[in-house]
């Protein structure tokens, strides 16, 4: 005899829930933290997690995962693999652990109340592995951070973003504790594990290695398929979670959460890792566009997902499908004009070459963003410094706290906005106003920048007062990295449009 | 607003470490590069970057933000032991390597069919339904990491989440292992009605139930590690000991191998009461919460105790008082 498969024991160790007598059971799973379907522990019984991992087998692989990882990166350490490396990729790496690392470790908590307020033992039991494999999330990636501090005082972001006031941090908190922390761990469930998880991280996880690959960083790539692999597993919470509360018919609100979390990942995601893989990756090192990277990996998967389960598309998916051709275009546009508010260094990644991968990928790229970057260069060629920098803040969505760009010359207006409690919320789109309209009690007191810069806690109300209260110092703030090198190879008169738009741009921002 | 980018500040530079870390005088740890100042909340008020009326940030002020256990800087906490998380996967792997080693070797020479029929009962009664037990320790601590104010004590709260599971998932193991030595004992179906019936079980289930419905947060992580896990250390304790006079070597082993988890989170505790303790306050906090539960705890060790054997109870309360002692 020797020792007993997984499948002889496990189900014991999932059978935990009881009837407490001391403490109802109101009073042990509050509504607000735990289950606002209001499933009964014995509905819950039902749960099944699909990924079985025992605690025995966790220890023995993560142990073996992270062996693997560090020595990796131990053995790569003296390569100088970061001093030669283009500088998109440079720049791809602080602007991923900065956004990443708080994150992650944001999830520790969360996944810690699903472990105590989760009602059924199975979900409890993954949400403790859960809440592990975040911790390593977050120090795996500041340890592997932590190299470049020398390099860049950008990389202190890495551990420090979160602490700040800066927009992608205000943006990034919006995003994850509206689908975590600020909900009840049922929900959570459904909006952290699985609309952002399984919808998005685990794929940006494949395809950010892949990319890695391509540039030769295999320290990196070797971490983030390591970080991959977990998520794989830990991404399962959810969807299991999901099969209890549609068999109790909670479709309609379960659908609901999956739409509004599945537009919230999606609007940080697009701004962040759009620009990083069409504009940022070096042209020889794409494999694919970021739009055919989310219709590949993203939309395929998540559909399959959606529909494995009796869910359906979100109602907005055709406006989500046309906007992969849009949002990260406008949005990469912003955040190179507004480049000092960022902890990165915004590559502008619009040389020639690149316009014509671009209107290649994207027909129509250059009558729309195109035209924008050529008044950009000309500003840049002609030295014109006061047109590189933006007049005021951009207005900033009341959901997303991302700002209300748009396509250009396709009516430059702010064309969302609620009404509520007798002040009006403006909105970079339809579903983020439709977010906000569905529970308005949920986000009505939240500030954005543009309600704070309005509020007079921005002082002064400059650009200077404004860079400081995103905590961001001269330093530390971005910069066009090739010094706008790129500007005097955009001279060619066949990629000039003059038109009617000189000086649009930074007017608009 | 002006459009003029620039500043009268220095520029900063590159720094050999964090910059929360740079004005230590050593040179930062892997543990101290990895773990401290990882926790964020929306603003000082506010946990979640939503309206700070929503029920988390509500629940946020009054259960955290009021508790009476506060500190100046939750990040100046340090674990005395510097885990990081491969540090506990490794360690834990090894502990682990050593239990499925006592496992196999135990099964191999077919222990538990040599054990007694009266000791199996007492199994039935007193070890398998720990499952339940442990699991509820295993929620309390998630309550505490969740709410916690810093990282390095989220660490440390974490790691003790997980062992808790850890010996969950043993017990259910042996009570597999049981169930098919032992058939009619019904193994893994009726540890439910002990926990929730047998008088050897409700003052601790009445213990935990009272602790997970406690939800200020400095009085439950005191509830839970200073009275509450030590108190479940006695039943352990009590156990083992009988274990072995019946000649269940395993039993003793693993429940051996478990109260080494506990010294562990003792440890931390100890690290983490003297941290806390330069508030005046926080001491006075902890002594009425000790005082406070401390009843509870004793009946629960003491009706444990009393299953175990006669006199019992008495062993376990006085064994009980010795260790809430420990800080």
């Amino acid at each position: 005899m020797g020792l007993l498969n997984r499948s002889e024991w496990y189900d014991i160790a999932r059978d935990t829930n009881w009837t407490p007598t001391y403490a109802s059971v109101d009073e042990l799973f509050p509504e607000d933290m735990s289950d606002t379907f209001g499933l009964t522990l014995e509905q819950w019984n039902a749960y099944d997690e699909p990924y079985k991992t025992t605690y025995r087998e966790y220890v023995q692989v993560q142990s073996k995962k992270d062996s693997d990882a560090y020595s990796v990166k131990a053995a790569l350490a003296r390569s100088n693999f970061y001093d030669n490396t283009n500088v998109g990729w440079q720049n791809v790496l602080k602007m991923h652990f900065g956004a990443v690392c708080g994150l992650e470790y944001s999830t520790v908590l969360s996944a810690g109340k699903m472990v105590r307020f989760g009602k059924a033992p199975g979900w409890r039991n993954m949400a403790t592995f859960g809440s592990l494999d975040e911790m390593r999330h977050a120090q795996i990636q500041l340890y592997f951070a932590h190299e470049f501090v020398t390099k860049s005082r950008q990389f202190d972001w890495a551990a420090k973003t979160y602490q700040t006031n800066s927009w992608v941090a205000i943006a990034g908190r919006a995003m994850i504790d509206d689908g975590s922390m600020g909900r009840d761990a049922a929900s959570m469930s459904i909006m952290h594990t699985f609309a952002l998880e399984q919808g998005f991280t685990n794929l940006q996880f494949l395809g950010l290695a892949a990319d890695a690959t391509a540039m030769g960083d295999h320290s990196f790539a070797n971490l983030i398929s390591s970080v991959q692999t977990d998520e794989a597993r830990h991404a399962q919470i959810g969807t299991a979670a999901l099969k209890v509360l549609l068999a109790h018919g909670h479709k309609e609100k379960a659908q609901r959460i999956v739409d509004i979390a599945f537009w919230r990942n999606w609007r940080l995601f697009v701004v962040l890792t759009g620009p990083s893989m069409d504009y940022f990756t070096p042209l020889e090192k794409r494999h694919q566009s970021f739009k055919e990277f989310i219709l590949e990996f993203i939309v395929v998967q998540f559909e399959r997902a959606l529909e494995d389960l009796g869910l359906d598309k979100p109602w907005y998916w055709d406006q989500f499908l046309e906007s992969t051709s849009v949002y990260h275009h406008s949005g990469h546009l912003e955040m190179w004009f507004v480049r000092q508010t960022l902890f990165w260094d915004h590559k502008a990644g619009v040389t020639p070459a690149e316009r014509e991968w671009l209107e290649e990928k994207y027909p129509g790229w250059n009558d729309r963003w195109g035209r924008l970057w050529d008044v950009i260069a000309e500003n840049a060629r002609e030295g014109r410094e006061d047109k590189l920098f933006p007049a005021a803040l951009p207005v900033i969505c009341n959901i997303c706290s991302i700002t209300c760009g748009g396509v250009p010359y396709d009516g430059h207006h702010i064309g969302h906005w609620s009404d509520f409690g007798g002040r009006r919320y403006y909105f970079c789109s339809e579903p983020c106003k439709w977010i906000f309209d569905v529970e308005p009690e949920r986000y009505h007191g939240h500030m954005s920048l543009t309600d704070r810069l309005l509020a007079g806690q921005i002082q002064p109300a400059t650009i200077e007062g404004t860079l400081q209260y995103l905590s961001i110092m001269p330093g530390e703030r971005g910069s066009d990295p090739e010094n706008y090198a790129w500007a005097h190879q955009c001279a060619s008169p066949t990629l000039i449009h003059k038109a009617d738009v000189h000086g649009h741009a930074s007017d608009r921002l | 607003m002006s459009t003029q980018p620039t500043s009268a500040a220095e520029p900063l530079k590159p720094l050999r470490t964090w910059s929360h870390l740079a004005g230590q005088r050593k040179q930062p740890s892997e543990y101290e590069i990895v773990s401290v100042n990882n926790i964020f909340r929306a603003n000082p008020n506010d946990k979640v970057e939503l309206s700070p009326d929503v029920p988390m940030n509500r629940w946020y002020r009054k259960y955290r933000l009021q508790s009476r256990l506060q500190v100046d800087d939750w990040n100046a906490f340090r674990d005395p032991e510097a885990v990081t998380y491969r540090a506990y996967c490794t360690q834990r792997d090894r502990d682990e390597v050593y239990v499925d080693g006592l496992l196999s070797q135990h099964a191999e020479r077919e222990h538990d069919k040599n054990l007694s029929p009266a000791w199996v009962d007492q199994l039935a009664a007193l070890y398998t339904p720990m499952r339940y037990l442990v699991h509820t320790a295993q929620m309390a601590t998630g309550y505490a990491v969740s709410l916690c104010g810093g990282s390095t004590v989220a660490n440390c709260l974490a790691f003790q989440m997980a062992d808790q599971f850890r010996w969950m998932s043993r017990v259910a193991y042996r009570t597999a292992e049981l169930r098919s030595r032992w058939p009619q004992q019904n193994f893994g179906q009726q540890e439910r009605a002990c926990w929730e019936k047998a008088p050897a079980w409700q003052g601790y289930r009445e213990l935990m139930e009272r602790v997970l419905a406690t939800y200020d947060w400095g009085e439950s992580i005191l509830a839970l590690n200073l009275v509450a896990m030590p108190a479940i250390d006695v039943a352990l304790e009590q156990l083992r000991d009988d274990a072995r006079a019946r000649g269940d070597s395993l039993t003793g082993f693993l429940i051996e191998a478990q109260l080494q988890d506990s010294a562990r989170r003792n440890r931390w505790m100890k690290a983490f009461m003297a941290f806390v303790g330069t508030r005046p306050d926080n001491v006075a906090f902890a002594e009425e919460v000790v005082a406070r539960w401390t009843p509870l705890a004793q009946r629960a060790a003491h009706a444990y105790g009393k299953a175990i054997r006669p006199g019992g109870g008495e062993r376990a309360q006085a064994a009980f008082d010795a260790a809430k002692n420990f800080h």
